[in-house]
């Protein structure tokens, strides 16, 4: 068992050595670099914006600065931001919390609306009530992110009930911390109410799918026949044998998550990962967007290992191959 | 639309037990899932009504008609080795039928749960409780299943082709187990099959369907008296091939087609976290000679190598160690893999389902190993596929269908059209015939040894039933545990004083009627 799960987890290591050989790779192939536009100012001497490259390093080829890059991430500073002028591990850390705290909420929200919703879904197959919810999940599905964001803030900016955007109001700090608390919990309704929405359909779909299946095959059927109850046999015996599959969609549904996370971010101006990597492609701050890139990454990977962890808990047939 | 069941009238009396008899697609499924209101969604009743204890099983309610299902009437469904959940221990599943009909403290449940096992032939129930359903063979599989219907002590089982899927030793007894069960439990049984020589030894009366209809009813002795074709192909499939069969051609002067020499084969199966390593001796040693325009019945307990010998054969596995010679020239030495095809050795799989592309039609399927060895041009190669479609007895108008739009019997024939394609001289039929049911079988085996005496094919007929060895094969070869134990002719096979052999031959005698092997 300890095996199987070290040889997942070195998967994950080693995807996230070839992640950032690419984006390295990519970051030299795109023209310019973040002294560029330095150029085109008059009054900063070529001199200066020399010296500036050597001071940044960036005048060493390619495979000197990985190496330097990787010696300075073993330290856990991941690079150095030239806008910020700050390691940018300090300056992703807290980032990253506050996309996890949008993320990780809306994924347990999804997941806890999906599983039973598409349970009865598929127990309800062909009658009006899965119909309405066949219409209802391809509507939403046909949504784009931007515009529920959009709405989102809408309804924020009509009704008054919930903040437009941000984080925290201002001085509230100075309130005490369950004040704190409270605010930061009524601007996260919002956000996580729309990534929800965003996502939450592809995983009912997926989940009504695979029960469906499921209540189709002969062992479901057996257990029909030896009279037992509708609700045991939705939940005891159909979902436990369509879960492989949903929880392969759980770590795909964390890589879901944190790509609409980043737009929502964006529109609704929540201080997490999406902006700063916008800011930091847009001015090429080469590390701040390998850093961003590569927590995504390590979000990405976490989730499919707890996933992996989930299938190995669920289904026998996995257990035994060890 | 298409009528599964029409008109059809019986009775089960408490206690009593009835056969139903059919080819297969004579609505015998059908009439199972109808009396336990289980038929799929795109079923519909038009007329007619199934009554249990004097009242109509449509008044009954939902929540009635759970009570019924498993506590009073219990089903062992078709395949019963599917019906266990594969992600729930099989003894949660047993339990949980005891407690969908009834408040049982957690002790008795399970004291409940180990004396079924007992029952069903377990001597260690913790162990079958604890198991998941991958980790029981199946025949394990199916005496849970069984279990599970008849923990609750119902009146009546209604048994859909409980023993299809296995060899013949289980078959025998699940059949005594059954047998046992309705003697100590009074239980009425309704046993659906279409292998006749089963029913006489369990059932009271016997009812023959066809096209969804009841054709004939009464006790076997009755039924073997009538005179009505479709009854008599059903009860005697051997009757039918008697007049076909040929007696044996020995030609000992001609060179041997295929010869064995020290054939071995093992399968070493690693652990992960364990150093241990699991050898199977699948093959040891295997000596044996085919003669040209012969037939070589192989038999033998699932399990005992005679897949991986016909999968030697076809090229498919590489032996360890000894020598195949076909014609005198060897084709595969011990451990070194000789590649490409071997036109002349065609083999035919027991599912003949999966062994055919769905998306191909018959042309593409017959005219696929033309085509391989890039024989002629593409015209003559439909033209070369309809013959041989002619030939093994398919319309060759159905050359343009699909795969999937053949019945089971004819897909069979499909695959031997293609296996002859390749103008093969030597055809291992691995359960070739199993799949099917008794008059199919009989068809196709008419049809192989008309075949045979066309072209000179030589067979290799591998099995674990001896249905109609007598009549096919002129050597028999008993496997067990990958040797040869025994070499024999059918007519001497019930002789036999070797345990595997024994046993083969017992357990089939107590499948078939005994007036049905009086007939052949």
């Amino acid at each position: 068992m300890i095996r199987y799960f070290a040889r997942r987890a070195g998967h994950g290591l080693l995807m996230l050595f070839g992640v950032s050989i690419l984006l390295f790779l990519l970051f030299q192939a795109a023209p310019g670099d973040f002294l560029s536009e330095m150029k085109m100012n008059s009054q900063i001497s070529p001199e200066t914006i020399t010296m500036l490259r050597a001071q940044y390093g960036l005048d060493q080829p390619l495979p000197v600065r990985y190496w330097q890059w990787l010696k300075s991430s073993a330290k856990g500073d991941f690079g150095y931001s030239f806008a910020y002028n700050a390691p940018a591990s300090t300056l992703l850390w807290p980032r990253a919390r506050n996309t996890l705290l949008l993320s990780l909420p809306a994924l347990l929200i999804s997941w806890l609306i999906a599983v039973p919703v598409g349970v009865l879904a598929a127990g309800w197959r062909g009658r009006w009530a899965d119909r309405i919810f066949a219409g209802g999940t391809s509507a939403l599905l046909a949504l784009p992110d931007v515009l529920i964001a959009l709405v989102a803030l809408l309804v924020a900016l009509k009704t008054g009930v919930f903040p437009v955007g941000g984080m925290a109001s201002i001085n509230v700090q100075d309130q005490g911390t369950w004040a704190w608390l409270r605010d930061l919990g009524w601007h996260m309704v919002l956000p996580v109410a729309a990534l929800v929405v965003g996502s939450l359909t592809i995983i009912l779909r997926h989940v009504r799918a695979s029960v469906s299946e499921v209540l189709e095959s002969s062992y479901v059927r057996a257990a029909e026949g030896h009279g037992l109850p509708r609700f045991q046999l939705l939940f005891g015996y159909a979902l436990p044998a369509a879960a492989n599959p949903l929880i392969s969609l759980f770590g795909l549904s964390v890589a879901l998550l944190l790509s609409v996370s980043l737009l929502i971010e964006v529109v609704m101006s929540w201080p997490g990962i999406g902006p700063m990597l916008l800011e930091a492609i847009m001015s090429r701050d080469l590390f701040l967007v390998i850093g961003a890139v590569m927590l995504s990454t390590v979000f990405l990977i976490a989730g499919n290992l707890v996933g992996d962890v989930l299938l190995y808990a669920f289904d026998p047939r996995i257990r035994r191959q060890g | 639309m298409v009528h599964a069941l029409r008109n059809l009238n019986c009775e089960i009396a408490g206690g009593e037990s009835v056969g139903v008899l059919g080819e297969s697609g004579s609505g015998k499924s059908s009439l199972a899932l109808a009396l336990m209101l289980l038929l799929p969604k795109n079923a519909r009743v038009v007329s007619g009504s199934i009554d249990y204890c004097g009242r109509s099983l449509a008044g009954f309610s939902p929540a009635e008609l759970r009570q019924m299902r498993g506590a009073q009437v219990a089903l062992i469904s078709q395949e019963p080795a599917l019906a266990l959940n594969p992600v729930l221990p099989s003894g949660q599943q047993l339990a949980d039928v005891l407690r969908a009909h009834g408040k049982l403290t957690r002790t008795e449940v399970i004291a409940r749960c180990n004396e079924m096992l007992r029952q069903v032939g377990f001597a260690e129930p913790e162990r079958i409780m604890r198991a998941y359903p991958h980790e029981l063979s199946g025949g394990q599989r199916q005496r849970v299943a069984i279990a599970q219907a008849l923990i609750c002590r119902p009146q009546l089982l209604i048994a859909d082709e409980p023993l299809s899927a296995l060899d013949v030793a289980t078959q025998a007894e699940i059949l005594e187990l059954l047998q046992c069960l309705k003697r100590d439990l009074g239980l009425a049984i309704l046993f659906i099959t279409h292998n006749a020589g089963a029913l006489s030894a369990i059932t009271d009366k016997i009812m023959v369907m066809r096209h969804g209809q009841a054709v004939a009813q009464g006790t076997m002795a009755k039924l073997q008296a009538s005179a009505d074709e479709y009854v008599e192909g059903i009860l005697f499939p051997e009757k039918s091939l008697a007049q076909t069969a040929h007696t044996p051609r020995s030609r000992p002067s001609v060179a041997p087609l295929l010869e064995l020499r020290a054939l071995s084969k093992r399968f070493v199966q690693k652990r992960l976290l364990s150093r241990k390593e699991f050898v199977v001796q699948s093959l040891d040693k295997i000596d044996l000679v085919l003669q040209p325009g012969s037939t070589v019945a192989v038999l033998g307990r699932s399990g005992s190598g005679k897949s991986t010998l016909a999968r030697c054969l076809a090229g498919f596995e590489t032996p360890d160690s000894g020598e195949i010679l076909l014609e005198g020239n060897p084709i595969a030495t011990g451990g070194k893999k000789k590649h490409g095809a071997r036109p002349p050795v065609q083999m035919i799989f027991q599912d003949a389902a999966t062994s055919l592309n769905p998306r191909f039609t018959a042309r593409q399927i017959v005219a696929e190993p033309l085509e391989i060895m890039r024989w002629k041009s593409e015209a003559d190669r439909t033209i070369r596929a309809m013959q041989l479609m002619e030939e093994v007895g398919l319309d060759p108008d159905w050359a343009s269908r699909l795969a999937v739009e053949f019945s089971g019997g004819q897909r069979q024939r499909l695959v031997l059209a293609r296996a002859l394609a390749a103008e093969p001289k030597l055809l291992i039929m691995d359960e070739a015939l199993s799949g099917l049911d008794m008059p199919l079988q009989a068809q196709m085996l008419r049809l192989l040894m008309d075949l045979q005496a066309r072209h000179g094919l030589t067979y290799l007929y591998i099995s674990h039933d001896l249905n109609f060895i007598s009549l096919f094969a002129q050597e028999v070869v008993v496997m067990d545990a990958g040797r040869i134990v025994e070499r024999t002719t059918p007519e001497k096979l019930g002789q036999s004083v070797h345990p595997a052999t024994r046993e083969l031959v017992e357990a089939s005698e107590r499948l078939h009627a005994p007036g049905v092997e009086a007939a052949v």
